[in-house]
């Protein structure tokens, strides 16, 4: 029976997970490794490690993709959670897996149990990370805990609004609060779990400012639980310049918000929208994306695969996927150097950006009932979000280098100057753009926007 | 200018365990921009709630179900059930990344078809155009039969 004071466990889920003592001594043998001596060794290294994506309904079948994936040498490997699971319907997700297993999108960690958890972790040289997209997480931490994962994924604004309709910021909030309540028990006994947030978001044109204000707001509330090693995700945009100044801003606003006494390791989530179909276009981008975490100074690049384009990937598109991304972020392509001036600039806007999103947040006393209330007032947004408690009144754009700007940041609230910027550069994407067909011009410019890298292979 | 002589209505949703909203939020934009009034669901709607919205709003034209996350045939599972219930009595179309895996099987879609999932589409484009095809046939059919 699995209790612990700060964390909330459904009691069904808790009577079958061993006790509190039994969950942090098996942590303290480090049966896989820890997440966190990985990203250490990836910073003095100054070259980002690299980690996939992978997920499979039945036992047999995960064990067999991790022990495919791990000669591809990532540093990390995921247990990526199947929608039922992440939408806390374990009873859903058992009935699929003993009828068809094949049919979940991921692995169904709580059903299958910490036993087979453990499994998993001893089954690889290479850590675990759990990732998901729970709203509410505490039942699958509490069993990614006792089977020894030393990263779990997820935040109270990044896993709720891109990942349901109607939970409300309150109640997301309050559950991974819980969960960074016991990350902080745990570092304060030496025991590292990672906590990366996911700034990617609805992955679909996000502007770095929106991005890095939601992941600060995060990590500021995990580290005021005792968390002391976040992984801080930015979603490749697809701009250079602006990629790189947004990796190098996780660390100058992390120092400004956070202080010291927390680890803090950027990493670039490879281009998570509509991804080219042909292959060679794919492994362009996904090598494309090895570079630029390196330049950007991530500690890891999760990475993507050539058949991103037709739904979840084979094993052997994986490991392809991981040595084309870890090839990306090699000193192969040390002779890249970029307009430094203009990274700089791109820096100082994203980090002016942030923080006229976050500083009045921070400022109040009730840092939760804040971000709620910024959400509801529209103070706080986020793009195309699939929950109703954002409003996605901001509209993104590309600009003419197909940086992502404001058109509309709704109820945003910059300063002139940022407006005025965003305006122009915004305006500035507006010539290359040609309505095509019988699509209106709002939604043939968002198409062709998103559609960046996706529309190229038809060359 | 295209004009209709009446409001067409029509229902939108994403399918119950999927949280794809980019693509709805598009639709939407689109389908309003063609005249239609669009009832739009969002994300991890269940099957339930579509057929609540079409006791609601009767005069929907069809219900448009997207998937993005390979569950399609599980969120849809209990569309048979529902329909010999008579419910769910429009033209039900689906659209998005039906099942898991990135080679896909006609077998997937005959499974779908056979669900009761009236139309498949592949590209938005031919949404409006299925939907004025769909009003002009206009035929009293049972659907999911």
């Amino acid at each position: 029976m699995f209790e612990h004071a700060a964390l909330e466990v459904s009691p069904a889920v808790a009577a079958r997970l061993p006790g509190w003592r039994d969950v942090t001594a098996h942590l303290r043998s480090r049966p896989g490794g820890r997440v966190v001596d990985v990203l250490r060794s990836a910073e003095r290294a100054g070259q980002p490690v690299v980690q996939p994506r992978c997920g499979v309904g039945g036992h047999r079948e995960m064990l067999a993709l991790l022990r495919a994936l791990e000669p591809a040498g990532p540093a990390v490997l995921s247990v990526t959670i199947d929608s039922y699971t992440r939408l806390g319907q374990f009873a859903e997700a058992a009935r699929v897996l003993a009828e068809a297993p094949e049919r979940l999108n991921g692995y169904p960690l709580v059903a299958h149990g910490w036993q087979r958890g453990r499994e998993l972790v001893a089954a690889v040289g290479t850590p675990l990370e759990v990732r998901h997209g729970s709203p509410d997480g505490r039942d699958l931490f509490a069993t990614a805990l006792a089977a020894g994962f030393t990263s779990f994924e997820g935040g109270g604004i990044g896993y709720n609004l891109p990942y349901c309709k109607n939970v409300p910021l309150a109640d997301s909030l309050r559950a991974w609060r819980q969960i960074d309540a016991v990350c902080g028990v745990l570092a304060a006994d030496g025991v590292i779990v990672d906590r990366e947030l996911f700034g990617t978001l609805t992955a679909v044109l996000v502007p770095p400012s929106t991005s890095i204000a939601v992941t600060v707001l995060e990590a500021v509330s995990a580290a005021r639980e005792g968390v002391r090693c976040l992984s801080i995700a930015y979603p490749q945009g697809g701009e250079i310049h602006q990629d790189v100044a947004a990796l190098r801003a996780i660390r100058t606003l992390t120092a400004r918000y956070l202080g010291a006494h927390v680890e803090v390791f950027p990493v670039l989530h490879q281009f998570m929208g509509a991804f080219p179909a042909d292959p060679a276009w794919a492994s362009g981008l996904i090598l494309y994306g090895g570079l630029v975490a390196r330049l950007g100074g991530a500690a890891k690049v999760v990475s993507k695969t050539d058949q991103e384009a037709r739904g979840l990937p084979d094993a052997t598109a994986n490991r392809r996927g991981i040595r084309t991304a870890t090839v990306g972020a090699s000193s192969m392509f040390g002779f890249v150097e970029l307009d430094e001036s203009r990274v700089a600039e791109e820096l100082s806007w994203i980090e002016r950006e942030v923080a006229e999103l976050v500083e009045p947040v921070l400022g109040a006393g009730d840092l939760a009932a804040a971000i709620e209330e910024g959400f509801r007032s529209g103070r706080l947004d986020i793009p195309f979000s699939a929950s109703r408690h954002a409003r996605s009144s901001i509209i993104p754009r590309r600009d003419a280098a197909g940086a992502i700007r404001y058109a509309d940041s709704g109820g945003l609230p910059f300063s002139a100057a940022v407006r005025r910027r965003n305006a122009v550069l915004s305006d500035s994407g507006g010539a290359l753009r040609t309505a095509g067909g019988d699509e209106t011009g709002e939604m043939a410019a968002m198409v062709h926007d998103i559609s960046y890298f996706s529309r190229r292979d038809a060359a | 200018m295209i004009t209709f002589e009446t409001a067409r209505t029509v229902i939108l949703g994403v399918a119950a365990s999927d949280a794809h909203a980019v693509a709805n939020q598009l639709i939407d934009r689109h389908l309003r921009a063609h005249g239609f009034t669009v009832m739009n669901l969002g994300v991890c709607t269940p099957l339930t709630e579509f057929a609540d919205a079409l006791d609601d709003e009767p005069g929907a034209e069809a219900v448009l179900i997207g998937s993005l996350n390979g569950h399609a045939y599980e969120d849809l599972h209990d569309l048979p059930t529902l329909r010999g219930r008579g419910r769910l009595r429009r033209p039900v179309i689906l659209g998005g990344n039906l099942s898991l895996g990135a080679h896909k099987q006609s077998a997937d879609l005959d499974r779908l078809h056979r669900l009761g999932v009236d139309h498949i589409l592949q590209d938005v484009a031919a949404l409006v155009p299925l939907l004025d095809m769909l009003r002009t046939a206009r035929v009293p059919v049972a659907h999911g039969v």
